[in-house]
């Protein structure tokens, strides 16, 4: 296993050298959280970051993409291919891994060709988390605190240096833009002691054994409907996850409705339209299902067959990010732990 | 290589149009024209997606496919949306059409069975493709019985097929109807399509069941046949969800860990239980 020790101090030319070749989107902080945007330089982020308000989904996925436009009279045009050629640094193994889950559903049996060509046209550079906030739990989800797989490059902050492993061709060519030393056996000595402290500053956990069963168990227990009572149903549960890939389909009509074009945007399975079928007919009527939907994917039967690469593990990468935003202070671990009787 | 967009449709023309009941028509689709983009065989029970540009895209069943026409039938009541632009449209017109997708009816495990076909009003449409099959292929399947419900007597699709499908061999159709109209001629059944099974001559051993209607009909055609010892993995049903993609991506029509779309819509009754939101 090879391995670079890069000097902080070298990260800004490290930085600059790689914005001549990519586009660059990396944590900066605003006000009191954190987002991914695109910087020009390592002073514009915050590599201590703890979690981005929204994911790096949104690059992958954006929020409005057309499919294809067309002509009245007939004709259908397919959309110009993304012109990406972009870098994610920092981003940490939760949002690395949810990646790999919606490379599941995306490049399945029927690829989407706009997200194929942005995930092969981003470069990954990962950060081992060393900022675990109050409402992460990835250690028990097997997602972090440091990724295993999906990165070009992961960083790990040793102190003075950070410690780079190539994990991909291209990885290897970024690193060779990055000066430093080879890696020692004392560097992934402290690597391996950073994950030890990340993962003894985990708050929340989530027990996942026999999760999927115990969800089964328990479709109809009281807790569905207490949570319906409390649930606002307003998606930012959703729009903020990592990994709900779930999308409405519309055509939209272009003045003077001689054209149009065929899109997709964002949709929740927490909101009331999202199950409805024709004559008003809904299958998740009420909040309470449509709560233990949200949960219930992310927990218990989302691991189950969606993602089969991933059988035995759950949709939820344990970001937090579902439990920081609900205005009604809904958090899927405790109500993991309440089904468990705990 | 660019990879193909697999939302993109085939223009399709309207071949020809048939009434069916006051509200149902049956449109023969041609997808001879234009570059082929459809996934055939149409292997019945599968769904379609057809749409109309400006107004949207909705899943379909077929009730029936020429392969060498290059045609496929779909049977419509006019619900929603695309259905009211559908409505308007008329021969030579074109709509746009993808797929089909999703796993059919089971015509594999049924050879050599007896099949007993359950419908309801418009579910009628996805199984009259396996009752063509049926009649072509005869020898490869048991006894077929159907037993079919509509709310009045001129609500029943098909009806001018009703003597042809009495005609295969070893065929029972029996009839049902919520209620008939005042001066209205009627020698068949009244009441609910379960009420049938007392008179259905079909057994549980050795038979394949194929239901579609709306879904707390099938709950009680599974309740009353489950009683008469049918088992639930014999037990087929096909359900509706809320779909917009069809590719197992865009997750409305998912019931637990299924998407209806991928994993079904046809189901065997064995594989939904014990999964929320459902009627059935």
């Amino acid at each position: 296993m090879g391995g670079k020790a890069i000097p902080k101090d070298s990260l800004g030319e490290f930085v600059s050298k790689l914005s001549e070749r990519y586009r660059i989107f990396g944590p900066k902080k605003r006000r009191t959280e954190w987002i991914f945007d695109e910087v020009r330089s390592a002073e514009e982020m915050d590599l201590q970051y703890s979690t981005t308000i929204l994911p790096p989904r949104k690059f992958f996925v954006p929020t409005h993409e057309d499919l294809f436009s067309f002509r009245m009279e007939g004709g259908i045009e397919e959309p110009a291919e993304p012109e990406v050629r972009a870098l994610i640094f920092g981003i940490h193994s939760c949002d690395l891994n949810a990646l790999l889950l919606l490379d599941e559903v995306f490049l399945g049996e029927f690829p989407s060709p706009s997200y194929a060509k942005r995930r092969e046209n981003t470069a990954l550079v990962a950060l081992t988390c060393n900022e675990v906030g109050e409402n992460c739990f990835c250690e028990s989800m097997g997602t972090g605190p440091s990724p295993a797989r999906g990165y070009d490059v992961l960083l790990t902050d040793l102190g003075g240096e950070y410690l780079a492993e190539a994990g991909s061709k291209r990885g290897e060519e970024i690193l060779a833009l990055a000066k430093g030393r080879p890696a020692t056996e004392g560097d992934f000595d402290g690597k391996a002691k950073a994950i030890e402290r990340s993962k003894s500053k985990f708050k929340k956990k989530v027990d996942l054994e026999g999760i999927d069963e115990l969800f089964q168990r328990n479709l109809d227990n009281p807790i569905w409907s207490r949570l319906g009572e409390k649930d606002l149903a307003c998606g930012l549960c959703v729009n903020s996850c990592p990994t709900c890939f779930c999308f409405d389909v519309r055509d939209r009509l272009n003045f003077p409705m001689d054209s149009g074009a065929r899109y997709k945007e964002w949709d929740a399975c927490v909101l009331l339209e999202f199950s409805q079928v024709a004559l008003g007919g809904n299958f998740r009527r009420d909040r309470a299902a449509r709560i233990r939907q949200f949960i219930g994917h992310n927990l218990g039967w989302g691991g189950a067959s969606q993602f089969r690469e991933f059988k035995g593990k759950a949709k939820c990468v344990g970001c937090g990010r579902c439990i920081r935003y609900c205005p009604a202070g809904i958090d899927l671990t405790e109500v993991a732990e309440e089904l468990r009787g705990r | 290589m660019r990879l193909e967009n697999p939302y993109l449709a085939q223009e399709c023309a309207i071949e020809r149009l048939k009434r069916q009941t006051p509200d149902v028509y049956t449109y023969t689709v041609s997808y001879a024209k234009g570059p082929h983009r459809l996934r055939t065989p149409f292997r019945p029970g599968q769904f379609i997606m057809i749409s109309i540009p400006g107004v949207g895209e909705a899943p379909f069943s077929f009730s029936a496919w020429d392969e060498g026409e290059a045609t496929f039938d779909t049977t419509i009541r006019v619900v929603g949306n695309v259905t009211s632009m559908l409505g308007r449209k008329g021969v030579g017109q074109t709509v746009w059409v993808r797929g089909p997708y999703g796993r059919g009816w089971p015509m594999e495990e049924a050879k050599g069975k007896d099949i007993l076909l359950v419908a309801g009003g418009i579910g009628m449409a996805p199984l009259r493709p396996v009752i063509d099959i049926v009649a072509k292929d005869r020898g490869d399947y048991g006894g077929l019985e159907i037993l079919y419900g509509a709310k009045t007597p001129e609500d029943l699709l098909f009806s001018d097929e009703f003597d042809s499908w009495r005609a295969i061999p070893d065929a029972e159709l029996l009839l049902t109807v919520d209620s008939v109209p005042k001066g209205v001629e009627w020698d068949h059944s009244v009441g609910v399509v379960t009420t049938l099974f007392d008179k259905m001559r079909t057994e549980p051993n050795g038979s394949i069941v194929m239901t579609c209607g709306p879904e707390i009909m099938m709950k009680f055609v599974v309740r009353g046949l489950s009683a008469m010892g049918f088992r639930p993995k014999d037990l087929y049903l096909s359900l509706e969800r809320r779909m917009k993609c069809g590719i197992a991506q865009c997750g409305h029509c998912q019931i637990g860990p299924k998407f209806v779309c991928r994993d079904g819509p046809v189901f065997p009754y064995s594989e939904l239980r014990g999964l929320p939101d459902l009627i059935v």
